[in-house]
């Protein structure tokens, strides 16, 4: 009930302001779909047509007072129109190249460690602790997920190596954070030098100047029976890591369980007001200690994920290039909720996979185009679309009297 | 991120008002002196050291290697032997080229952090003065060396000051968390270094289309060597002026109204705010400012060592995040940030291309230097509360002796 | 009153480094009586309370709760052996509903691990039926009244099972008919067989509510007295240990040119609400000006934009008779004229970190003789700051102290001695003496009404209304962004304090 009851206190008929807002977003990105395969249309009037539907979704819920879905739809209507219309003027033939559709596929590897870290980041954050040192856990994950699979024979092996390894190190900035009551910022940037220094001396000092040999177990890819041999469907989801579906699959499972459950909701109210959550006789170090270490774990695995999941059993130092720091960014953007942060995941992955696409347009500009998902993350964090709100004690050390 | 104020709740004067970011640090500054910084740095190499010793190598070894590939074995022969064909003496060359780098990027955290604003963008603005330097030196070929060389470390500066001035402004209009969008435009930095440099890129050398490097700069645009042989890499100028940037940041922070500004939001930003001082314009001022010295340095490493820069070259650098470590090692003051570059460099140089790969591996070494950076910042962040209870003890003891005197 | 003791308190001491915050303090509770808990701020009421309610442990003495000798670890403790808590500072989470607030900790559950929410919803309903306490369980904490906020706090006692109840300031932001309506639901909780501890430093609201009242002064239980027969002046001396001035005494105000002038004046908060609405007075010089009202009355607001600090939407400012154009930031407020005692001396009158030379220049750091073309000369701060510590008897360091080591008092007297010193046209004083003890108030006072004196214009805003009866030659009060009523000098307290809620009252 909690925050949807602030923006709309009539009757449950689908025609809240902020279901329209969310349809017009979708019909935004439909705007543009519309133009890309499978769909392919050409004429231009088809993504304005659709685009417009979703402007006026989205000023509709606008008026309504539901502004930051709403002015996402009306982004979404007009980047939609946009992208669609410059899908029309491109060439079906650079375009099937580019939007192949195991491009789908190629977003949800490409957002699955932003997921696991968003959503970690977000486990902490909400317990009332700032963690910007998912970088250096994600990191950990990477290289002793990988080392366990190798040295344990089994992809499993290196799971746990992965989480225990960003377990500790997100023990270690709790200890910091919550008792030693250092800044945060600084114990999180800390712990990323330090996870760059242990997975690189521990990689140097392990497999020498070689890469990982080959043959390290890798954690299997999920093949959907019947889909899997679907012509659009197929490459697009019929053959995914099983690491993507375990990150899928911990999006709602966080929403139930942060937002429908007691403990849920003693982690937010920790985040919120420590000493009122004291006072009812909670245990705030506890709830954080466990949040903090959560959080590590669930970044430990995304890392795990670019090593032995996707990365097929492969690492390089400072494997993780800052995707830590992309997955805090998807957290902000997602306004600390699960699937707000699943959704600009999505979106930062997509901006990557197309970045690997369009050198098919221009060569050299491919470079470029890798930075696309931080300009996209300047733009989420400067509040283009809406303010975010952290929770009100984020960040803040708890003082137990 | 500060707490809701619900309608009835008055600050008393007995329950704790949180301390700005930079008071925290202030508190560091003021007591402990030097002894805290140096336990911290002994700490940190202690730790290593267990590492290096528990994989099985010699820690004492591997340090020795270290401090003699930094050229620091150079100071404790005296009388000192200047010429740099002696490896000692051309270590330390070396070693206080690195140092002009570090203590510019070291400026860049230490400024804004008084401002109660951290800036992890140094990597990304010091490439910026990277860039704009290679561009100016390339070009404008015939200058005479000394306008030449100043134009390229002016546009520098104003490069790196504008491109963490977006960081400053974003702050200042949306409040955006200025830890998220440095780190941001680092890697556009990065990237659009990367793009600039590399192959089809607009700045790439024109000798070897197959190379991603970029042009080299011009011998107009040299700034000449004073110890050591400008062709085997000898410590320029440059070094005096990275000593003035600190003199500049004393005086600045100490004796100008606008360090005065600065220190005020850094400690307290709503007491700044009633004085009539302009909050949004301080984040700008110091954002930009640090951008400057970060635009700085990377200016003074091209246009006085480097001469050119390659893709390879832009991926590995970590100079810029070297910096924070200088910074919070050295307090956020000059003299601080002086001897804490001074450190650093050492230790980076002798762990790269000063070690003896005999003595140590220079891959293990590299990685080592990452984990005692990271060290540092750890304790860095500890010390405070150790240093925030013995100050608040020490407060106590003087304020019960105040309240005596006023009984009395 | 059964005289049945249903909580005892014997010798209870607690020390923090420097201070002995209660000392073998007795205390005992017969069950259906309010006793109030009575003492100036810093007297060791609260941590008394705390060590209650199981929130830190006392260093010697016995808690006995019907009888029983029970030892508390946590609030949880305190919570089982019935006693409940309603902080002074609300405990409550405004982005939360009410009744997620209020099952906190004690959440009912269903399907084994799902928050229960349309239970909690219905229990919390019940409840508030069973007591006659008014709330909607699912609205949000930020969204309701202070008044509705506190009946959330004694909801979550009561959902606990509470028999004993601490209500710790209940009346800091009420009005005298909100706190009516507050000492109407005490009877009734009284009525139900609770037992209330009633704290607070408002010494006619003891005597309103109050059965027995014990009064404590710096850690020590100094006596404890039926409501029969005691007094507010006995109180008060108790309280402090000497005969107090409970009114300023001062010479009529002789009120000269006006210097400064309000007219309709639109300010708007941080989320766009009309806060300020059409509000129109003036100061002169010679005279304090009070305005009364209930916190979140647009007060803070109207000082905000009167400061340069929030912008106005509509209105004008005028200082010393000239109008303020443009856009009005803190900058050209101070250059106006335009002084300020901030409410908040931690948070904005002190930057604590700076030494009191710099605190003291925090207003003209930038202007000849302190600096010139942006060069600063610190040898002309401590000069200055010498002469001011010396003429304001600022006690507990020099120039080169940090402000950080100051008692609160002695912080409250360097602002004042920076906005004094300033000459300024006039003077805006907030909140000038919250939290302070009762020597520092009597300064402050004192000083206000010296400075008033010596020509000064005062806009005094506070939110005590013995202060402002004490302080004021006019008197405005505020209700709602609009001035609402215009009194002199001699006008009683009743009348102000219905007019502070509209001049009606207000069904709860």
């Amino acid at each position: 009930m909690s925050n949807h009851a602030q923006m709309w206190t009539g009757g449950r008929s689908a025609l809240r302001p902020r279901t329209v807002a969310i349809a017009g977003s979708i019909l935004g990105l439909l705007a543009f779909w519309c133009a890309i395969p499978p769909f392919t249309v050409r004429s231009p009037f088809v993504p304005i047509f659709i685009g417009v539907l979703a402007i006026a979704a989205g000023l509709w819920a606008v008026t309504r007072g539901t502004r930051r879905a709403g002015w996402g739809a009306i982004a979404s209507g007009v980047i939609g129109i946009g992208l669609g219309l410059l899908a029309t003027r491109s060439s079906s033939a650079n375009l099937q190249v580019v939007f192949a559709s195991d491009l789908i596929a190629q977003v949800f590897v490409f957002a699955t460690p932003l997921t696991f870290g968003a959503l970690g980041g977000m486990v902490s954050e909400r317990s009332g602790v700032v963690n910007v040192g998912l970088e250096g856990m994600m990191l950990m994950g990477a290289f002793w997920g990988v080392f366990g699979a190798d040295k344990g024979g089994n992809w499993t092996v290196g799971i746990l190596a992965a989480l225990l390894a960003g377990g500790f190190f997100a023990l270690l900035h709790a200890v910091w954070s919550i008792h030693l009551r250092a800044n945060q910022i600084v114990s999180g940037m800390a712990i990323n030098f330090l996870a760059l220094g242990v997975t690189g001396y521990a990689f140097e000092q392990v497999y020498g100047n070689e890469n990982i040999p080959a043959g390290v177990s890798t954690v299997p890819n999920v093949a959907i029976p019947g889909i899997d041999h679907m012509k659009y469907l197929g490459p697009a989801i019929g053959d995914l890591n099983l690491l993507i579906w375990v990150g899928i699959a911990f999006v709602p499972l966080s929403y139930v369980i942060l937002f429908k459950t007691p403990i849920g909701l003693r982690v937010r109210a920790c985040g919120e007001h420590p000493r009122a959550a004291d006072t009812v006789g909670i245990n705030v170090y506890a709830v954080r200690y466990a949040a903090v270490i959560t959080s590590g774990m669930l970044a430990a695995l995304g890392g795990a994920f670019l090593s032995i999941g996707y990365g097929g059993g492969s690492f390089t130092e400072n494997m993780t290039e800052g995707r830590g720091f992309i997955a805090l960014a998807a957290m902000i953007f997602g306004n600390w909720r699960p699937f707000g942060a699943w959704g600009a995941a999505l979106l930062f992955g997509f901006s990557t996979a197309l970045a690997f696409r369009l050198p098919v347009y221009s060569g050299s500009a491919a470079t470029l185009f890798q930075a696309l998902p931080y300009v996209l993350t300047l733009i989420a964090v400067a509040g283009v679309i809406g303010r975010s709100t952290p929770p009100a004690a984020d960040g803040q050390p708890y003082v137990k009297q | 991120m500060s707490a809701p104020e619900l309608e009835n709740a008055p600050a008393d004067s007995d329950e704790e008002v949180p301390a700005g970011f930079a008071a925290s640090i202030g508190v560091a500054q003021r007591a402990g002196g030097l002894v805290v910084p140096v336990l911290t740095a002994v700490l940190a190499f202690l730790a290593g050291g267990i590492v290096v010793a528990v994989t099985g190598h010699n820690p004492w070894t591997a340090y020795k290697g270290i401090f003699d590939g930094a050229g620091f074995n150079w100071l404790f022969h005296i009388p000192w032997d200047t010429n740099t064909i002696h490896l000692s003496a051309f270590n330390l060359s070396q070693t206080l080229l690195i140092t002009t780098t570090l203590i510019l990027t070291g400026l860049a955290v230490a400024f804004p952090f008084r401002c109660g604003l951290f800036n992890i963008g140094g990597q990304g603005q010091y490439l910026v003065g990277l860039v704009v330097a290679n561009w100016v030196g390339v070009s404008l070929a015939g200058w005479p060396t000394l306008p030449h060389v100043l134009l390229g470390i002016v546009a520098a500066a104003f490069a790196g000051a504008a491109w963490a001035g977006i960081a400053g402004f974003l702050k200042a209009t949306t409040g955006a968390h200025e830890v998220i969008t440095t780190i941001m435009l680092n890697w556009i930095a990065i990237w659009g270094a990367q793009y600039l440099f590399g192959q089809g890129g607009p700045l790439q050398n024109t000798q070897n289309p197959a190379a991603p490097e970029s042009g080299t700069i011009t011998g107009s645009a040299h700034i000449p060597v004073f110890w050591g042989s400008s062709v085997l890499q000898g410590l320029d100028y440059g070094f005096f002026i990275a000593l003035a940037a600190l003199v500049v940041f004393h005086f600045v922070l100490n004796r100008t109204t606008l360090g005065y500004e600065v220190r005020a939001v850094g400690f307290n930003a709503d007491a700044a705010a009633y004085s009539g001082i302009n909050v949004r314009n301080k984040y700008i001022q110091a954002m930009a400012i640090a951008g400057a010295f970060a635009g700085l340095a990377g200016a003074l490493d091209m246009l006085g060592y480097l001469f050119q820069f390659g893709v390879l070259d832009v991926q590995a650098s970590q100079i810029g995040f070297l910096g924070i470590a200088v910074a919070l090692l050295g307090r956020n003051t000059a003299p601080g940030v002086g001897i804490a570059a001074f450190l650093f460099a050492g230790l980076l140089y002798g762990t790269t291309r000063g070690l003896n790969p005999n003595v140590f591996d220079p891959g293990l070494a590299g990685n080592l230097t990452s984990m005692i950076q990271g060290l540092i910042v750890l304790f860095v962040g500890a010390d405070i509360f150790i240093l925030y209870l013995w100050n608040a003890r020490r407060k106590l003891r003087v304020q019960k002796r105040a309240e005596a005197e006023a009984a009395a | 009153m059964s005289g049945e003791t249903v909580l005892e308190l014997r010798g209870i001491t607690k020390r923090y480094p420097g201070i002995v915050a209660d000392d073998h303090v007795d205390f005992d509770l017969e069950r259906g009586e309010v006793h109030a808990l009575l003492g100036e701020n810093g007297a060791g009421k609260s941590t008394l309370m705390n060590i209650l309610y199981g929130l830190t442990k006392p260093d010697e003495g016995e808690i006995l709760v019907a009888g029983n000798r029970v030892s508390f670890t946590s609030a949880k403790d305190a919570i089982a052996s019935g006693i409940g808590m309603v902080h002074q500072h609300f405990m409550l989470i405004p982005v939360m509903t009410v009744a997620e607030n209020i099952v906190l900790g004690v959440e009912p559950v269903r399907d084994g691990v799902l928050l229960d929410e349309k239970g909690a919803d219905e229990r919390v309903r019940e409840l508030s039926q069973q007591f006659g306490l008014a709330v909607e369980p699912t609205a949000l904490v930020s969204n309701i009244t202070v008044g509705q906020q506190q009946r959330v706090e004694i909801l979550k006692a009561l959902y606990r099972g509470a028999e004993i109840l601490i209500l710790d300031e209940p009346t800091a932001v009420l009005t005298p008919q909100e706190a009516g309506e507050l000492f109407a639901i005490v009877e009734s909780l009284k009525a139900d067989g609770k037992s209330i501890i009633f704290i607070s430093h408002k010494l006619n609201e003891v005597l309103e509510i109050a059965d027995r009242i014990t009064v404590l002064r710096r850690g020590k239980r100094i006596d404890t007295v039926p409501r029969q027969g005691a007094t507010e002046q006995g109180l008060a001396e108790m309280m402090v240990g000497r005969q107090v001035l409970l009114r300023v005494d001062k010479a009529p105000a002789t009120p000269g040119e006006v210097a400064l002038a309000v007219s309709d004046l639109q300010v708007r908060d941080d989320r766009d609400l009309d806060k300020v609405r059409g509000v129109s007075f003036d100061v002169r010089s010679g005279e304090i000006v009070a305005i009364a009202g209930v916190d979140g009355n647009g007060q803070t607001e109207l000082i905000e934009a009167i400061t340069g600090l929030r912008p106005a939407h509509g209105g004008t400012i005028a200082v010393g008779g000239k109008p303020v154009d443009g856009r009005l930031t803190a900058r050209r407020m101070l250059d106006a004229g335009v002084g300020h005692i901030p409410e908040d001396r931690q948070r904005r009158g002190l930057v604590l970190e700076f030494n009191l030379a710099e605190n003291l220049a925090l207003r003209d750091y930038d202007t000849p003789p302190d600096s010139s073309h942006g060069w600063l000369f610190p040898k002309r701060l401590v000069e200055r700051a010498k002469r001011l510590i010396r003429e304001f008897d600022v006690r507990g360091g020099g120039p080169l102290t940090l402000a950080r080591a100051l008692s609160g008092g002695n912080q409250q007297k360097v602002v004042v001695a920076r906005e004094v010193s300033r000459n300024p046209v006039v003077l805006i004083a907030a909140q000038p003496t919250r939290g302070l003890d009762v020597g520092a108030i009597e300064y402050v006072h004192r000083r206000l009404v010296a400075e008033r004196d010596a020509g000064h214009a005062i806009l005094l805003v506070s939110l005590e209304l013995d202060e402002v009866l004490s302080l004021a030659d006019r008197i405005l009060v505020i209700y709602e962004g609009q001035i609402v009523g215009e009194h002199g000098a001699g006008v009683g307290e009743d009348e102000i304090g219905l007019e502070m809620l509209g001049g009606r009252r207000q069904a709860a």
